[in-house]
């Protein structure tokens, strides 16, 4: 008891222990560089090819949007778990988040996905609307766009012969209008994304 | 002569000792709990409905949500499960970072459960000392994966992010200062003679018992049932030469020691990880297939299953999720608590078994 006592009397009486105890202040908290943080724009040019959008895992986290400077992405914070998807999604390198852009580029990682087409043949009645609204049809066919119906086979979809065809699949773009249109919910677009160590390099 | 009244002492849903709501109902008599019966369902979440239909890059991300302590192995049992299914190999190095990061959140949670414990039995210093020890492991996880607990770090076929050398160096740093701060620590709970009067002895729950209650976890080994660590199992934990500890006493104290012992043990591990590593890839790539699988892993808090099934484009048909808690809060409930002398060592007994409420209800 007496030893514990004096040791605190002599811990106190050391000029040290007091100017620590009145002035010592917790450091300020900083965000490390390493945080990731809901994702930023770098300033690259986006081409709108939605790939963010797609791998999103949450409901309208994010948007690609046309403003003055052209298309850009736009993140919702609320929305946003800054899971760091469509950093590495982005075959552009528009976006960035902490530091998986420059780990992506050091590590060489990224994400190949692909498309597939279900259609509920039950469900289905073969109205077409899919395959009018798909943005992708309007591209390859302006007269099916246009008009509502087409003959050209270059398409992803076409009502043909009184049946849903899904003639090019590859062609997807996984953006989920088909789905969105579809009056009976026939349709839907699953998305296949796979972890790959070296990008595939296209075009 | 007073007479002894028998009370039926509810404690909770909200009690200051409790991190999430969850009502202990005592039989007492004076204040020696003759029974005791846990009331449930405060937060249930019906997250398994959730992932149901969506592709596994937005499962993953719901699984670690289950529980927000012991979230990285939640991502990983998820994912190892999806690559069971589609027979996915995961390359070495990523394996072992697989393993660096389990190891990082189970030293945490561990540390959070002890100090959520010294806190319950009032020894605020010790319990403050721990939480700022935890501080360490957290920032290393936010260095590794780039976030701090939701770290979705695990994709099927790999990880994330690669662990470069100048953070390897600071991981060595840190998993040193962690080592030297927490043998302190250990001893400050070891020899005191306050914190040893208030666990041992506390809460006792036998081989037996923990047996026929189906304990898992810290409470089984605590126990003395060492092979109930599904880390043996583990193709990259049998790599490393993993044996699991086991205490014999089963009473608050062991439960609180083989926490302090696995967290030097996970310490261990990823030293060894470390020197083992050799550089490489990091994702071997390979798409998820059709087909259910279950599989089992050790979460902090004990053995955690996944039973998954998958449709032809790799999306979730059905999930199933249990998680350790449950089988330790009726152990808690049913057999520890049974003749504690007061209600403080009610609460005490209930926060040494671990309970987390989150996992519990999904």
């Amino acid at each position: 008891m007496a030893t514990s006592l004096s040791y605190y009397l002599r811990e106190m009486a050391r000029g040290e222990w007091l100017r620590k105890f009145l002035f010592v202040k917790t450091a300020p908290y900083e965000t490390p560089p390493h945080f990731r943080d809901y994702p930023r724009l770098t300033g690259k040019e986006c081409t709108h090819c939605l790939a963010c959008m797609m791998i999103c895992p949450t409901p309208g986290a994010i948007e690609v949007l046309k403003t003055e400077n052209g298309w850009n992405p736009v993140i919702y914070p609320g929305h946003c778990i800054r899971c760091g998807l469509c950093v590495e999604a982005c075959p552009e390198g528009v976006l960035m988040s902490g530091r998986i852009l420059e780990s992506q580029f050091y590590d060489n990682t990224g994400y190949a996905s692909t498309f597939h087409i279900t259609v509920d043949r039950v469900r289905c009645m073969r109205c077409g609307n899919c395959s009018v609204a798909c943005p992708v049809n309007k591209e390859e066919d302006p007269q099916l766009a246009a008009t509502g119906t087409g003959a050209n086979d270059a398409v992803i979809m076409r009502v043909k012969g009184g049946e849903l065809q899904i003639l090019h699949e590859e062609k997807c773009t996984g953006c989920k209008t088909c789905e969105e249109t579809c009056p009976n919910s026939a349709i839907r677009v699953a998305r296949v994304v796979e972890a790959i160590h070296v990008p595939e390099e296209e075009g | 002569m007073k007479k002894t009244v028998d009370v039926s002492l509810p404690i909770g849903p909200l009690h200051p000792c409790f991190k999430e709501p969850a009502r202990i109902r005592c039989e007492t008599k004076g204040e020696r709990v003759i029974s005791a019966e846990m009331d449930l369902g405060y937060v249930k979440k019906g997250i398994e409905r959730i992932m149901r239909g969506r592709p596994w890059q937005e499962v993953m991300f719901l699984a670690e949500r289950i529980c927000g302590i012991c979230s990285v192995i939640h991502n990983m049992v998820c994912i190892e499960t999806l690559e069971k299914i589609s027979g996915v190999e995961v390359p070495e190095r990523a394996a072992y970072l697989r393993v660096i990061v389990n190891e990082l959140d189970r030293i945490q949670s561990h540390i959070l459960a002890n100090f959520s414990y010294c806190y319950t039995i009032e020894h605020e210093t010790l319990a403050m000392y721990l939480l700022n020890l935890r501080e360490t492991a957290m920032d290393m996880l936010e260095l590794i994966t780039g976030a701090r607990v939701t770290c979705a770090y695990m994709v099927p076929g790999g990880v994330r992010f690669d662990l470069r050398d100048e953070d390897r160096i600071t991981l060595e740093a840190a998993l040193d200062h962690m080592d030297h701060e927490l043998r302190r620590y250990v001893g400050m709970f070891e020899h005191g003679p306050l914190v040893a009067q208030r666990s041992k002895g506390v809460g006792i729950i036998s081989r037996e018992d923990v047996i026929e209650a189906h304990g898992v976890g810290p409470v089984a080994r605590a126990s003395g049932i060492p092979e109930s660590d599904r880390r043996c199992e583990h193709p990259t934990y049998q790599k490393l030469g993993f044996t699991p500890l086991s205490y014999e006493e089963g009473d608050n104290y062991a439960r609180v020691m083989i926490r302090f012992d696995e967290v030097f043990q996970s310490i261990d591990l990823i030293r060894r990880c470390l020197a083992n590593m050799v550089p490489g890839t990091i994702r071997g790539g390979g798409a998820i297939k059709a087909g259910e699988a279950t599989h089992a892993g050790e979460a902090p808090r004990g053995e955690l299953t996944y039973y998954v099934k998958t449709d032809e484009y790799g999306r979730i048909v059905d999930i199933t999720v249990r998680t350790p808690s449950i089988m330790n809060i009726e152990s808690c409930a049913h057999y520890m608590l049974e003749g504690v002398s007061s209600a403080a060592d009610v609460t005490s007994t209930f926060i040494s078994a671990d309970p987390c409420i989150a996992c519990t209800e999904r």
